[in-house]
């Protein structure tokens, strides 16, 4: 009974005209951002991020959630036409979708990714709203031990899971502690890593740096050489796929929606992890695995489904424990505190407007995406012709704007070209910028956390182990960095790593 | 020099800094931690895993390792590095020249002198740069743009 009273309440704030609005302008500003090569989500929430001062929150999140789960939906259209990834969650879909476009069925592929696309949206969102309220419960019984416990295992799966080096990504992390340090220490009042400059007393701004780390270094990363445009250049038709299309990718698509769902509630998993691993499980439970990578729909299908899927539960341990499980839903976090919201088990309670609005909102949300994906795609086609070297220096600008109208200072603007050449270099390095953001966001709880945690105990570190949450935690996180060391399934994840890189 | 040689010692000495810009802020005690005390664990964190892939690159195989050269061996680095010193030169006149000139000055340098697009486009295409722009910050976003002392 109560998820429908949840349901019904939550559509009455999502389908308010403003609300409305909002949804339309995120999952639009997103297939748009999802369409073009060289700017993400990431880079373009958080020139966004200053918009939210001056409207409602709910309104500030429907929108900035549009853009996220917009961008999983406008990606595929790029890796199918183009085979450039427009997303990196869409990279595995450019393998049988530019396939199926040189043999002529560019309209069945993103018909599928599209439809794909939907269904998992939609399913997710159920999931959502299924799994939320008793994670929720659980989560009223956590205290500081168990969120700094919780932290350190979100920050070891990240690593875990992350693409390059784990050591490279544990050290990236603990940089951004470092940089989440920046400022004025909340509980002294004293000044740290300051520099003597007045404009870092509120710390390094997320926007400059989400900005830079992603947007800037994507850019200097892109001009090195020219990007190759081979656009499809038959007319795109029949975008409805046959029943035989159907038959094939149904179980691929109810597959990779359960995938996705569950990795994108881990830390790190979201949507890109879980396009590669549904991928790789359809190849393995097909009957005909050569026929992947050569034009197979169920190689579309899977990963479009997964990478919405997750994109949908990576919103799970945000609303509910108040943890994001990626970047962007770090710059989420980052919106909501901009509101004085604190994301977390609370949050059901004292803004539930807000928390089912913005849930059911994403139910508005796909059918506006099914709805701009299909009528429209010729308008994103057309875009697809606008060659990168006219639209990087429109792109940076923007990005150069952006970052100056958050305080009209030229110091953000400075901080974010200097993220952006030290992301190019760490991309060069093989270095991964996003433990880096979430760390960097996480850094101020996990340090409230942690020294509550210790002025409760007299100073003693026990007090993570006497909690059986934390404990387990903390034993989960021990046991992921000791296998990692094992040689045998340190073998097995640079296996995986490299087959992920081969495909790419 | 190994590249990941080379960045192993660059964040060993982030690293460093970091230990000894917490201990000058105070570590404090285990009962009540100082305003150092996270950094300084994470300088000590980041430094000992610095360390360990300096160590590694001594034990693996010398093929299998990149050269600090092979980095930018195929691409043009000028571009990268053109593009960060004119957004840096924008940055230090954005607010002496204001938004319109120094946008300009940026894009047509980006179109004309970087890209060699005709005198045509290197000068319509950052025109309609900069309206659209103008429409998304100025009258959509309400935001203050930078006007110079021409006062535009």
């Amino acid at each position: 009974m109560d998820f429908f009273a949840n349901l019904i309440a939550g559509f009455n704030v999502a389908l308010q005209p403003i609300n409305l609005m909002f949804c339309f302008l995120g999952v639009f500003v997103g297939t748009l951002i999802g369409v073009l090569p060289g700017i993400g989500p990431v880079g373009t929430m958080a020139i966004l991020l200053p918009v939210t001062y001056g409207i409602p929150p709910t309104s500030a999140i429907i929108m900035l959630a549009g853009i996220y789960y917009g961008a999983q939906y406008g990606g595929s259209t790029t890796s199918i036409l183009v085979n450039i990834p427009g997303e990196a969650a869409s990279v595995v879909t450019t393998l049988d979708g530019y396939q199926m476009a040189l043999k002529g069925r560019a309209g069945p592929a993103l018909g599928i990714a599209a439809f794909a696309s939907f269904i998992a949206g939609t399913i997710a969102v159920i999931g959502l709203q299924l799994l939320a309220p008793p994670l929720v419960s659980v989560a009223l019984r956590f205290g500081p031990p168990e969120y700094f416990s919780l932290m350190i295992l979100g920050f070891v799966i990240l690593t875990y899971l992350a693409q390059k080096s784990m050591a490279k990504a544990l050290m990236m992390a603990g940089v951004g502690i470092i940089m989440g340090t920046v400022g004025l220490d909340t509980m002294t009042g004293m000044p740290r890593f300051t520099f003597s400059i007045p404009e870092l007393l509120d710390g390094v701004g997320l926007a400059p740096l989400a900005m830079g780390l992603f947007g800037i270094s994507e850019i200097l990363l892109n001009v090195e050489k020219k990007i190759k445009q081979e656009l499809i250049t038959t007319k795109v038709m029949g975008l409805f796929p046959t029943l035989e299309d159907w038959r094939k990718s149904i179980g691929a698509i109810l597959r990779g929606t359960g995938l996705g769902f569950f990795l994108g509630i881990l830390p790190g998993g979201g949507a890109v992890l879980s396009s590669f691993v549904s991928y790789a499980v359809e190849k393995r439970v097909s009957k005909n695995p050569e026929k992947f990578g050569k034009g197979a729909i169920e190689g579309v299908a899977a990963p479009e489904a997964a990478n919405n899927s997750a994109a949908q539960g990576a919103f799970i341990p945000l609303l509910t424990l108040g943890i994001p499980a990626n970047v962007v839903m770090a710059i989420l976090l980052g919106a909501l505190m901009i509101h004085n919201i604190t994301p977390g088990p609370m949050l059901v309670k004292e803004h539930p407007q807000l928390f089912w609005g913005v849930i059911s909102s994403m139910y508005m949300g796909n059918v506006m995406l099914l709805i701009l994906n299909l009528p429209l795609i010729g308008l994103w086609v057309q875009l697809l012709r606008v060659p990168y070297n006219i639209l990087f220096p429109m792109i940076l600008f923007i990005c150069v704007i952006g970052a100056y109208v958050i305080n009209n200072s030229t110091i953000d603007v400075s901080i974010m070209l200097l993220f952006g050449v030290v992301g190019y270099l760490m991309r060069k390095f093989e270095y991964e910028p996003a433990p880096l953001v979430l760390a960097y966001v996480l850094a101020p709880l996990l340090e409230n956390a942690l020294r509550q945690s210790l002025i409760l105990s007299g100073g003693g570190f026990g007090i993570f182990m006497v909690r059986p949450i934390s404990a387990g935690c903390l034993l989960v996180a021990a046991a992921l960095l000791f296998s990692s060391l094992l040689p045998m399934i340190r073998k097995r994840r640079e296996k995986i790593v490299a087959e992920a890189e081969e495909d790419e | 020099m190994q590249a990941e040689r080379v960045g192993a010692l660059f964040w060993l000495a982030a690293g460093l800094i970091s230990i000894y810009g917490s201990t000058r802020l105070g570590l404090g005690v285990l009962r009540e931690p100082g305003s150092g005390f996270l950094s300084f664990l994470a300088g000590c964190f980041i430094s000992l895993v610095a360390i360990i892939i300096f160590l590694q690159t001594f034990f693996r195989e010398q093929e299998a390792q990149s050269k600090l050269k092979a980095l930018w061996a195929e691409v043009n680095w000028r571009r990268p590095a053109t593009v960060s010193l004119l957004t840096l030169g924008f940055i230090l006149v954005l607010e002496r020249l204001g938004f319109i000139l120094a946008g300009f000055f940026l894009l047509l340098t980006l179109f004309k002198w970087m890209e060699k697009f005709s005198w045509k486009k290197a000068l319509i295409i950052p025109a309609i740069t900069l309206g659209f722009a103008y429409l998304l910050f100025n009258v959509f976003l309400k935001a203050t743009l930078p006007k110079g002392f021409f006062g535009f």
